[in-house]
């Protein structure tokens, strides 16, 4: 009898009046949070430059929000908010967060951090755990990575916890690209380098506050070159690339300058420290 | 750039090194107003013109002459003059003097060029610049007084298109060509500036006119026999021209102590450039559609063809090379654009039915009235604008 007046005590009095207006703050809660998300999805996705990451970084931070405010309305009307109450609630959901959903609350409790901490915006371009692409969602649970080949791949943000986040533009409009060239060990590096360099200062998609490098680095097989620029746009990278590529190519053909014939095991490694690179 | 400029006592046609133009009054609330325009347009489509005095359909275009009497072509000779002054006794072997399209380094170099018996030298041809070497060059080593009208007509954006103007830009700027003036499109200077590095030069511009000093200027080549004509603003009814069009000299009046707001907007709108608010007196002066009424009415000054914020990015890198370039025919902007032909040619022919840009002379150009909206559009995207 007096566990049970105990129970009682923690929990208020449900009526119909407090279910309806439980049911009034969740109502509005989800209709605020679609409609913030989707409206500041919108907007961002019709803007440019750096106004465009500023409101993709208000989206999770504007669900946060809603959602802490919900709870401080919520959480008063069901529990009497007294200490002892609040030790006892913690306590057994604590228990229950420990034995059956501790991976899902972490990674509730990493996309809280993620939202404050903006490891990742929706906007950027990220590599987790080898998935690159440019992050579409940030949501409670997961963040939804959108790769170059158009897959949608969730990430969990337990990750944040225990691995490394490669963000290429941090929330910015500044991506650096990188162009590969294996040249035959036999050509002029001075003329070359100059060449490669030319052919982003005249690309359409570069963008100008930002260095043209280019680095020439010796192999057994020949020269690896890399022009490291920044397009306008992080969107614009795949496109960027390839034109620095196939008008480098075009200009070093004209000028004979021959490609180094990689031996498979050396194709490979170029392959992989191409991709590293990005 | 500085915000704003001085005062209504500058010279109409004062010319200043690049460090000193400062944009009019206002520049930043005009953006923003376009901003707020092209924002509005976007979320509940084509907004009704604001409050007008006098209705548009009650006027109508002016003839072609009577047109060419109020609004004659600009005289550049004063501004020529402002030049040869500023370069009088300069110990540099190059200097620049650089102007937004539509605002006439083109003319104002020709001319101080003909004043001074200096030689104009011709642009390579075009299949010199795709070749990308640098004989072009050689035919004005024996130039010792020479100048350059137009160095937008001196390169193309691509890895051969800009050998050519480096070497020469090399040569002339070490001296070895002997004195020249090089007149340049102020977008081409800003990307050449990137490209090759032309620091060092001294570099020159029109200084930006204020409402007051527009009110003048166009009071004065619309006068006949001393008398202006008068001109309301539809926005507000009130005159827009100064009221004395009669002074001899060349300075903007200062004892009319009312601020011309509507000028002052079209000024502020064109960032102080006489070149595009003389287009745009030019397109929008109306007259009444009743012969009984003899006074002449500036439509909405300011209403041009707009771009929408959502202005896809092939159209984007057309409109930044035409810029660069000062102009590009179609093959050439094939040349410049990192996709195929039929491509750049339908983002061109889109362009064109919006009124974006039209043809001249063969090459296609911003149209006066869309270049404020365009720079501001790049602007916004991060791609690289000019100075002014």
């Amino acid at each position: 009898m007096d566990e049970q007046q105990k129970y009682a005590r923690l929990f208020n009095d449900i009526d119909s009046q407090t279910l309806i207006t439980l049911g009034m703050v969740l109502l509005s809660t989800i209709v605020l949070i679609i409609v913030s998300q989707r409206g500041l999805n919108w907007l961002a996705t019709r803007l440019h430059g750096q106004v465009r990451f500023r409101i993709f970084a208000l989206v999770p931070l504007t669900r946060l929000l809603i959602l802490i405010t919900a709870l401080a309305i919520i959480v008063p009307i069901v529990i009497e908010p007294s200490l002892r109450n609040m030790v006892t609630l913690l306590g057994a959901l604590g228990l229950a967060i420990g034995f059956a959903m501790k991976d899902y609350v972490s990674s509730l409790i990493a996309g809280v951090v993620s939202a404050i901490e903006l490891p990742y915006r929706p906007g950027d371009w990220v590599n987790i755990e080898g998935t690159y692409g440019e992050v579409k969602h940030v949501g409670l649970r997961t963040v939804d990575i959108q790769t170059p080949d158009d897959d949608l791949v969730a990430v969990p943000h337990l990750k944040l916890w225990d691995h490394a986040v490669y963000n290429a533009n941090n929330g910015g409009t500044s991506l650096q690209c990188v162009a590969s060239f294996y040249l035959h060990p036999e050509h002029e590096a001075g003329w070359v380098r100059k060449a490669l360099r030319d052919v982003a200062l005249t690309s359409a998609y570069l963008k100008f506050d930002k260095p043209v490098i280019v680095v020439a680095e010796e192999k057994p097989w020949g020269t690896h070159y890399r022009i490291r620029a920044y397009p306008v746009d992080p969107r614009q990278q795949f496109l960027f690339i390839t034109d620095l590529t196939v008008r480098g190519k075009t200009v070093l053909n004209a000028a004979g300058v021959q490609s180094a014939m990689l031996p498979p095991d050396a194709a490979l490694d170029a392959r992989n420290a191409a991709e590293s690179s990005y | 750039m500085g915000e704003s400029s001085s005062s209504a006592d500058t010279p109409l046609w004062a010319v200043v090194e690049l460090d000193h133009f400062r944009t009019p009054e206002q520049t930043q609330a005009s953006q923003w107003r376009r901003s707020l325009r092209s924002a509005s347009t976007w979320l509940v489509g084509k907004n009704s013109a604001e409050q007008q005095v006098k209705e548009e359909n009650e006027l109508r275009a002016l003839p072609e002459v009577k047109l060419a009497h109020i609004v004659p072509p600009i005289d550049w000779a004063p501004a020529a003059k402002a030049l040869a002054q500023q370069l009088n006794g300069l110990e540099a072997p190059v200097a620049f003097f650089i102007t937004p399209p539509h605002c006439g380094h083109v003319s104002v170099v020709r001319q101080w060029a003909e004043l001074q018996h200096f030689t104009c030298l011709p642009p390579p041809t075009l299949s010199e610049l795709t070749e990308g070497g640098a004989q072009w060059v050689e035919r004005f080593a024996n130039q010792r007084e020479w100048a350059v009208t137009a160095l937008e007509r001196y390169f193309l954006r691509h890895t051969q298109g800009i050998q050519g103007v480096r070497e020469f830009l090399e040569r002339a700027l070490s001296g070895r060509l002997g004195q020249g003036v090089i007149g340049c499109n102020s977008w081409t200077y800003a990307y050449l500036q990137e490209v090759i590095g032309i620091e060092g030069a001294p570099v020159f511009t029109l200084q930006s006119m204020e409402g007051e000093q527009l009110s003048h200027y166009f009071a004065k080549i619309a006068a006949y026999e001393g008398q202006s004509p008068l001109v309301y603003s539809t926005r507000t009814g009130k005159p827009v021209l100064a009221e004395s069009a009669t002074q001899s000299n060349d300075k903007a009046p200062n004892n009319d102590k009312t601020p011309n707001k509507e000028l002052q907007r079209l000024a502020a709108h064109c960032r102080g450039h006489i070149g595009l608010a003389w287009h745009y007196w030019r397109e929008r002066l109306r007259e009444p559609t009743s012969d009984d009424e003899e006074a002449l009415w500036l439509v909405d000054a300011l209403a041009e063809a707009e771009l929408s914020t959502d202005t896809g990015d092939i159209a984007t890198l057309v409109l930044h090379a035409l810029l660069i370039h000062g102009g590009l025919d179609d093959h050439s902007l094939g040349q410049v654009l990192p996709f195929s032909h039929h491509e750049a040619l339908n983002a061109r022919l889109a362009l064109q039915r919006k009124g974006i840009v039209s043809s001249n002379d063969g090459r296609w150009q911003i149209t006066p009235l869309s270049y404020a909206s365009v720079r501001q559009l790049l602007e916004s995207r991060n791609y690289l604008v000019d100075p002014l």
